[in-house]
């Protein structure tokens, strides 16, 4: 496994691509600086976070774990890694979804009275009926009908998305946010969306994939 | 030919279990199978009402499974059609009277002199729905095109899962196609895209199944009841015979919807 902080050109970086889960990255890192002793006091370190995507409260994370050994981290940098619209292209769903270390896959469609909890994200390859309820600390994909009940971000992450094959939940929650379909408006799209938190609100869009 | 133990479910109350129970045994008895309802809705029983056996009762299925007469000695035979019989519920006890374990022998026992044994269960999610599929080997879940009656059979499909019964089809009773076609009632597309299981029947609404069960002589009796008609369609279906889903309705558009229906609960 490559190091998870390097230095080149006498800057410091966080390479994401170096291990699998965000848990490693945190172990990893804090085992180096341990080893590196006041070697690198004072230096700003940024991220390269290849194609994924922290949250706010992983940001926060990793500038603890820095500034716990004299270092801090690049703003500059860190912006770059959830504003994906500065690289030009049109950023698909994956780049977008803020990372999460597990995701949890359902092959089932959960019916009334069900309920489903993971820290991280989760998939389900089915149906979410009425009555039915998913929570997530991540990212919540449902690749059948959402008719029932979802929270993504459960324990705050304002940047979790919630996206399904046919969205019409009975209610959608992200963090501390809580919508629900306007009343007595039947809307029918024939079409996958994405739901997520813009500008302090639950915004539903086109799923691009 | 192995016996089949069937509990009719559905979650909530008045849907038309009993109404269902009654109706396929009594059908089924008409083709020639050897049949056998059991009411274990203990404390509410009336399976033994709609099929006009009340006055017989001497021992129920609590006595049954406390040993307090043999099995024979309680069930009650329908004169009516050779092969149909009834063990009836205790009126005067709870359902804690009865045990899972207790019911999975006592289908079990009974599989040996019948080819259909079809359990009524009663409304709920308690003692009294557990002790019921506690031996069925696969389940008709009744609905109403309503709301709550769908949302409480998609509740009990899961429990029926959970509790390895993976097979259960759906009867939708009381559809009122008038009432579908204005856009005023839950249609069988929306009901079967919610539910996602297989379609054993569609029953009208008919007044038939309310003055028979007055005068205790299912519908299916009944020659000219649609009701009665589409529980012999039933009856055949769970036989094993393919019997297409007949219109409700006149118009060639509605049996065209059947069939690309019946394609989707494939
Ligand atoms: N297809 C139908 N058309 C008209 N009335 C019906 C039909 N099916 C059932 N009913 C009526 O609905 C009422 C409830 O039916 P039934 O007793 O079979 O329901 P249930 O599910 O067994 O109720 P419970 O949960 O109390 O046991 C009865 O009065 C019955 O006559
Ligand atoms: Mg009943």
């Amino acid at each position: 496994m490559s190091a998870v902080l390097k230095s080149s050109n006498g800057k410091m970086q966080i390479n994401m691509q170096s291990c699998r889960t965000f848990a490693e990255i945190k172990d990893q890192l804090e085992e180096q600086l341990k080893t590196a002793g006041d070697f690198w006091l004072g230096g700003g370190v940024s991220i390269e976070t290849g194609h994924k995507v922290l949250s706010s409260k992983q940001l926060e994370e990793i500038q603890t774990i820095l500034s716990g050994h004299g270092l801090h981290l690049q703003t500059n940098d860190s912006e770059a890694s959830t504003g994906f619209e500065s690289s030009g292209h049109d950023p698909s769903l994956f780049e977008q979804l803020p990372y999460y270390e597990d995701t949890a896959l359902i092959c089932k469609s959960l019916r009334s009275g069900q309920k489903i909890f993971t820290e991280g994200n989760v998939v389900i390859l089915g149906d979410v009926n009425p009555g039915a309820e998913v929570v997530a600390g991540g990212n919540i994909l449902v690749m059948g009908s959402l008719r029932g009940m979802v929270h993504a971000g459960v324990f705050g992450d304002d940047a979790a998305l919630v996206a399904a094959y046919r969205l019409s939940p009975t209610q959608l929650r992200i963090a501390s946010h809580i919508t629900r379909p306007p009343d007595g408006e039947l809307i029918v799209v024939q079409c996958p969306e994405l739901a997520r938190i813009r500008g302090g609100k639950v915004c539903i869009e086109k799923l691009k994939i | 030919m192995k016996s089949r133990v069937l509990v009719v479910t559905s979650g909530k109350g008045g849907v038309g279990k009993t109404t269902t129970t009654a109706n396929l045994g009594t059908a089924l008895a008409m083709m020639g199978k050897k049949v056998v309802l059991l009411d274990t809705d203990i404390g509410l029983r009336n399976l033994d009402v709609v099929l006009g056996l009340e006055n017989r009762i001497v021992f129920d299925i609590v006595d049954v499974v406390n040993a307090k007469c043999k099995l024979k000695q309680a069930l009650i035979r329908d004169k009516r059609f050779e092969g149909l019989c009834l063990l009836p519920a205790a009126q005067t006890k709870d359902k804690s009277a009865v045990t899972p374990h207790q019911m999975k022998n006592l289908t079990n026992e009974l599989r040996s002199d019948f080819d259909y044994i079809l359990v009524d269960c009663p409304a709920g999610i308690e003692q009294g729905f557990r002790n019921a599929i506690a031996g069925a080997d696969d389940a008709i879940v009744v609905a109403t095109p309503e709301v709550s009656s769908v949302r409480d059979a998609d509740r009990i499909i899961g429990l029926l899962e959970a509790a390895g019964l993976n097979k259960s089809r759906l009867i939708i009773n009381r559809l009122r196609s008038k009432m579908v076609k204005r856009g005023d009632m839950m249609n069988i597309e929306d009901i079967l895209d919610i539910l996602s299981i297989d379609l054993l029947g569609v029953v009208p609404e008919d007044e038939v199944i309310v003055i028979s069960t007055n005068r205790g002589e299912p519908a299916v009796m009944e020659n000219a009841s649609r009701a009665g008609a589409a529980y012999r369609r039933i009856a055949r279906r769970v036989t094993g015979e393919e019997v297409p889903m007949f219109n409700l309705d006149d118009s060639n558009n509605i049996l065209d919807r059947f069939k690309k229906l019946l394609k989707l609960a494939r």
